[in-house]
């Protein structure tokens, strides 16, 4: 009877303790961060992963077809220097090393403007899609940065005046859009910063000029 | 002593069983306790084709961007292959050469610094903690603090930081270059050798530290390797809306 006794008591302990050891191996190889988010969350994400995906797979064809253009050139012993001349452009006018024009929208910041402030607009203005930014006429790289205090802040060494005017070249409509909505970064930075006003102006046609900065690096190497 | 060997032997095999058998379930309860995350944890039933849907979409994201830097490689190639003995193509080739390499869509190896970013420990969102856990604009303070200290170029868990580069919050989630990337994260950079020193003496990298380790807890490492690779940009750099100016031709310095 006690022997019997002494067998269930094992067999118990096992099964919990086979029930966590599986517990624990799925918490360690899920480690994607995404167990503890909410349906909604993951909705938006889910969104947004689409969204990226398109956009890549858009990239991917864009970048095919170069390729077979590239190729067909060779075929025919050409030198596609058209197509270079092209890819370079492109690539200048991306990175920010050659000026820009087109449509999009022009932000002027009155009030108590704080370097946090234009970092916030930039950012959301990349997210929205902006091609080319500048800010009290300065073109805004990787590691373009405001500092200083509100009433002497600057951009690249370039003092910024009131109102602080940006400039995004892209789809006007998506971007004011995406700005001006309830709850969106205007109305935040307004509800958040007292005495701030922040006005969104969609314009045809606006210049961004080329950034000052060398951006080739001097230290690191490229890895081909 | 022969009392306690008479004693051992005298514990039935079981009871050994039972011993080593609590133990290892007290090892593994400790275990789980710890590994919970300080985020809170949702429960409903809808939420695992999502995760399952996100993770797929994750995976095909990977796919799209090795693709994505195959297809550079190759079109890099064959520009250089068809140059011929043309000189303009030649200079072309260069350019655009220097222009990806500014750009970042080339992959750079050098000195490197890594800044590592988790969640304060033992918080939950639930309990209004959420200045506790690591934000789109702590990444973003961390990024800019590496580009003050001199960095030449800089990733986030493997994303590129170029020029269209946004680093939002969604509900909860980080996305970088609208890529999502999970906790902890790593803000990679390679630049010049004295970078940590610059970082160190920088008072808006000791003010964010105290604020944000020292007084909200989050986890904040620095790790310096002698040598690290930052990746390429893998994402798309379609420009529908900005064009250059009528009168303006490339020139050969990027």
């Amino acid at each position: 009877m006690r022997n019997r006794r002494s067998q269930i008591a094992v067999a118990a302990v096992a099964l919990v303790l086979g029930f966590l050891v599986v517990t624990q191996v799925r918490s360690q190889a899920g480690g994607t961060g995404l167990e503890d988010r909410s349906a909604q969350d993951l909705t938006l994400l889910v969104a947004n992963l689409n969204t990226r995906n398109d956009q890549l797979r858009g990239e991917v064809a864009d970048l095919g077809r170069q390729l077979d253009s590239i190729a067909a050139a060779q075929a025919r012993g050409d030198t596609s220097a058209g197509q270079l001349r092209a890819d370079l452009v492109h690539v200048r006018i991306w990175a920010g090393v050659d000026p820009a024009e087109g449509q999009g929208v022009r932000v002027m910041l009155r009030g108590p403007v704080t370097a946090a402030v234009i970092e916030d607009l930039v950012n959301e203005l990349r997210n929205a899609g902006a091609e080319a930014i500048a800010v009290g006429g300065v073109r805004i790289v990787p590691a373009t940065i405001a500092g200083g205090l509100p009433g002497s802040l600057s951009v690249e060494n370039t003092p910024l005046s009131d109102p602080v005017e940006v400039d995004a070249i892209g789809n006007a409509a998506t971007i004011t859009g995406t700005l001006t909505r309830a709850g969106g970064l205007v109305a935040q930075e307004m509800a958040t910063n007292d005495g701030l006003a922040i006005e969104v102006t969609p314009v045809d046609q606006l210049d961004v000029p080329a950034t000052a900065r060398d951006l080739v690096p001097r230290v690191a190497k490229p890895r081909l | 002593m022969s009392g306690v060997a008479t004693r051992m032997r005298s514990i039935p095999v079981w009871e050994i069983t039972l011993f080593l058998a609590l133990v290892s379930l007290g090892f593994l309860i400790a275990a789980q306790v710890r590994s919970e995350t300080p985020r809170v944890r949702y429960t409903s039933q809808e939420r695992a084709p999502l995760i399952e849907t996100a993770v797929g979409l994750q995976t095909q994201q990977k796919a799209l961007q090795a693709q994505i830097l195959d297809l550079r490689s190759r079109i890099a190639s064959a520009e250089v292959a068809t140059q011929g003995s043309s000189a303009i193509a030649t200079q072309l080739n260069d350019a655009l050469f220097q222009a990806r390499l500014a750009a970042g869509l080339t992959a750079l190896e050098g000195n490197g610094l890594v800044v590592q970013l988790e969640d304060a420990p033992q918080v939950s969102q639930a309990a209004g903690n959420a200045d506790l856990l690591v934000t789109g604009r702590d990444v973003r303070t961390v990024v800019e603090e590496l580009w003050l200290a001199g960095a030449e170029a800089v990733a986030v868990n493997d994303e590129r930081v170029v020029a269209t580069t946004s680093i939002i919050d969604i509900g909860g989630s980080l996305l970088v270059n609208s890529a999502y990337v999970a906790p902890p994260y790593q803000v990679v950079a390679v630049g010049p050798a004295d970078m940590y020193t610059q970082l160190a003496a920088s008072v808006s990298w000791i003010d964010f530290v105290a604020s944000r380790a020292g007084q909200s807890g989050i986890r904040l490492a620095i790790a310096q390797p002698s040598s690290l690779i930052v990746p390429a940009y893998a994402g798309s750099v379609s420009i529908r809306y900005a064009q250059p100016p009528a009168s303006a031709a490339p020139s050969a310095n990027p």
